[in-house]
């Protein structure tokens, strides 16, 4: 599997996917290599739960842009991939690209090798940026084409995503499985003292809203930010926002003009036993993307028993049913999600039957076992088509 | 003996005089029996092309568009010239023995086809970043500039045409001197020349 990010450099989603993917699929018997980038304090290679971890250098000289920079590291990564298969003696049956971050590495191994090449579409550059806007967007907009194309199967993690991606790039239905992500509720077992960890955040009189995500557009925490006066008129509450991106600054501009300072705490990036402590201690999680291709947060505080407000848009609406294992809001819409968060701070027996019938859901269909065993099915289902065909060499 | 030759410029796409230095070499290397491929590019799809003079030459394009600069530009290409040559490779029964990549366009490429497939590469140097960039700090230069270095450093032998460039690669790279083979296409000896260096490349053990 290539990856640009994986356990300890995380910068999104994928690096967790990768964690426990790789973990669930070593236990099912798949020998599994992780080429990924160099990381601070990161061993060259080490083993991460049976699963052999490569990192290349990532490429430090500067180069004029993050895209140019990928293709950069592409280039190290495809060299050490390279040398690492043929120390192989070729014999490995599948390259799994995650992104179009590796992109370029993915595709020229699987030529020099003839090894089937599949892909994992986790997002995409029309998603992140509501619409392509400069020739950055479209050069990895047609990146992600190239790959879509260059792969064998393709996997998405909601069906929102698989509509999505075929439309995007123009292709069969046959050739998009869909696999959700996972969760680990095991890690949201651990005892610990909630009232002291809470003081942290909030006063014992707060209920504690949270958000977790980047700070961009797309994730639509300034819809949340704009809800809190009406959210403060019914109930009093301390809203916590964990991560960092570029509307930082302007968010808690906003917050600062609406005086309300002392009820927003912006915590930056949190370590991840912080962060797993503070799904538990909040009173509701509240996801309130423009556009989520998955929206593995409202999965991980459903796993953590805290109930979510979502809002109604893609794969955030296949994992919430509303008024069973969640409350959906309006996507972009304040009041429709300070509506939200009220009807569940303000009703414990409502709050309490969703997160019961969410705890359930995340432990029956998004469970990394159940997932992985799809997956390894997935890479059967390539093989023997591989295998039945003409393009293997002889 | 049978040589991939990469190159992102030759007739009828010419930047400069590189395409008709490798036109020549390519019909030379016929002339000597040595078994030889173009694989360069072209900004429309024109597929493979044999010529009178025996050259098959094909040419890969745009998988990617727009591209913002050359660099990204080029490193995409650069799958495209692994597609082609490992096509060669596997039809050719794995019996391909040397790469020779022309400038740094096509070393990413060279690198992966050694480390994947075990073909050494001779890297072909016409002309480098520090001359062809005056501004040389920027950070795009200074990119090419790390291409040029990893053909240095993965090359088998480095083939310039002058004492003045090995100069400048000792200079620039700090090229080791043993690994330079100054080659003049202006002297009667030149394809002995070519030969002999790819001789020598090939019996360069590869990792």
């Amino acid at each position: 599997m290539l990856s640009w990010e994986f356990p300890p450099r995380t910068v999104g989603g994928i690096s967790a996917h990768l964690f426990f993917l790789s973990r669930e699929l070593v236990k099912l018997g798949v020998d599994t290599y992780i080429v990924t980038c160099d990381f601070p304090g990161a061993p060259e290679r080490e083993v991460v739960n049976g699963a052999k971890v490569v990192r290349v250098d990532s490429y430090k000289t500067p180069s004029p842009d993050f895209a140019t920079w990928d293709s950069l590291m592409n280039v190290n990564m495809q060299k050490e991939t390279a040398a690492l298969i043929s120390s192989l003696g070729g014999q490995v049956g599948i390259v799994h690209a995650h992104d179009w971050l590796v992109a370029n590495a993915a595709i020229g191994l699987k030529h020099v090798f003839r090894i089937p090449l599949v892909a994992t579409m986790h997002s995409t550059e029309i998603g992140r940026r509501n619409g392509l806007h400069t020739d950055y967007e479209r050069m990895i907009h047609q990146t992600e084409n190239w790959l879509v194309h260059e792969s064998w199967r393709i996997i998405c993690c909601s069906h929102y995503m698989s509509e999505h991606v075929r439309s995007a790039y123009g292709f069969g239905q046959d050739r998009v499985t869909v696999i959700p992500n996972g969760v680990d509720a095991s890690v949201y077992e651990k005892e610990f003292d909630r009232a002291e960890f809470r003081k942290r955040f909030a006063l014992p009189e707060e209920k504690i809203v949270l958000y977790v995500g980047r700070l961009v557009y797309e994730k639509g925490v300034q819809s949340l930010i704009s809800a809190i006066p009406k959210v403060l008129s019914r109930v009093n509450a301390k809203f916590v926002v964990v991560g960092d991106g570029g509307m930082k600054e302007p968010l808690m501009r906003q917050v600062a003009n609406m005086r309300l300072a002392q009820k927003i705490t912006f915590t930056g990036f949190l370590d991840e036993e912080s962060l797993r402590k503070l799904y538990q201690v909040a009173d509701v999680c509240v996801v309130p993307s423009l556009y989520e291709p998955f929206g593995i947060t409202a999965l991980e505080a459903m796993a953590a028993k805290t109930p979510v407000v979502v809002s109604n848009t893609g794969g955030l609406s296949e994992i919430v049913e509303h008024d069973k294992t969640g409350t959906k809001v309006y996507a972009g819409n304040p009041d429709s999600v300070a509506w939200g968060i009220a009807r569940i701070l303000l009703d414990p027996g409502y709050a309490n039957w969703i997160k019961a019938n969410a705890y359930q859901k995340a432990l029956e269909i998004y469970d990394w076992t159940k997932i992985a065993k799809e997956t390894k099915e997935f890479y059967e289902r390539v093989l023997k088509e591989y295998d039945d065909g003409s393009w293997k060499p002889t | 003996m049978r040589v991939i030759i990469l190159t992102w410029e030759f007739p009828p796409r010419i930047v400069g005089p590189l395409a008709y230095y490798v036109n020549k070499l390519a019909a030379e290397l016929i002339k000597k029996g040595v078994g030889t491929y173009v694989v360069t590019y072209h900004n429309s799809w024109v597929g493979s092309h044999q010529g009178a003079d025996g050259i098959k030459a094909i040419r890969v394009s745009d998988v990617v568009r727009p591209q913002i600069n050359i660099l990204t530009w080029m490193l995409s290409l650069n799958q495209e010239a692994e597609r082609v040559a490992a096509d060669i490779y596997y039809s050719m029964k794995h019996e391909v023995n040397l790469i020779d990549a022309h400038d740094w366009h096509f070393v990413p490429a060279a690198v992966t086809l050694k480390r994947a497939l075990g073909i050494p590469f001779v890297f072909s140097v016409d002309s480098i970043e520090p001359h062809r960039s005056r501004n040389s700090g920027a950070p795009l230069s200074l990119s090419i500039r790390s291409i040029e270095s990893l053909g240095i450093s993965e090359a088998a032998k480095i083939v310039v045409k002058s004492q003045w460039m090995r100069k400048e690669l000792q200079q620039y790279y700090n090229t080791p001197d043993d690994m330079i083979e100054i080659v003049s296409p202006d002297s009667n000896i030149w394809m002995d020349g070519i030969l002999a260096a790819y001789q020598k490349s090939l019996k360069v053990l590869v990792s």
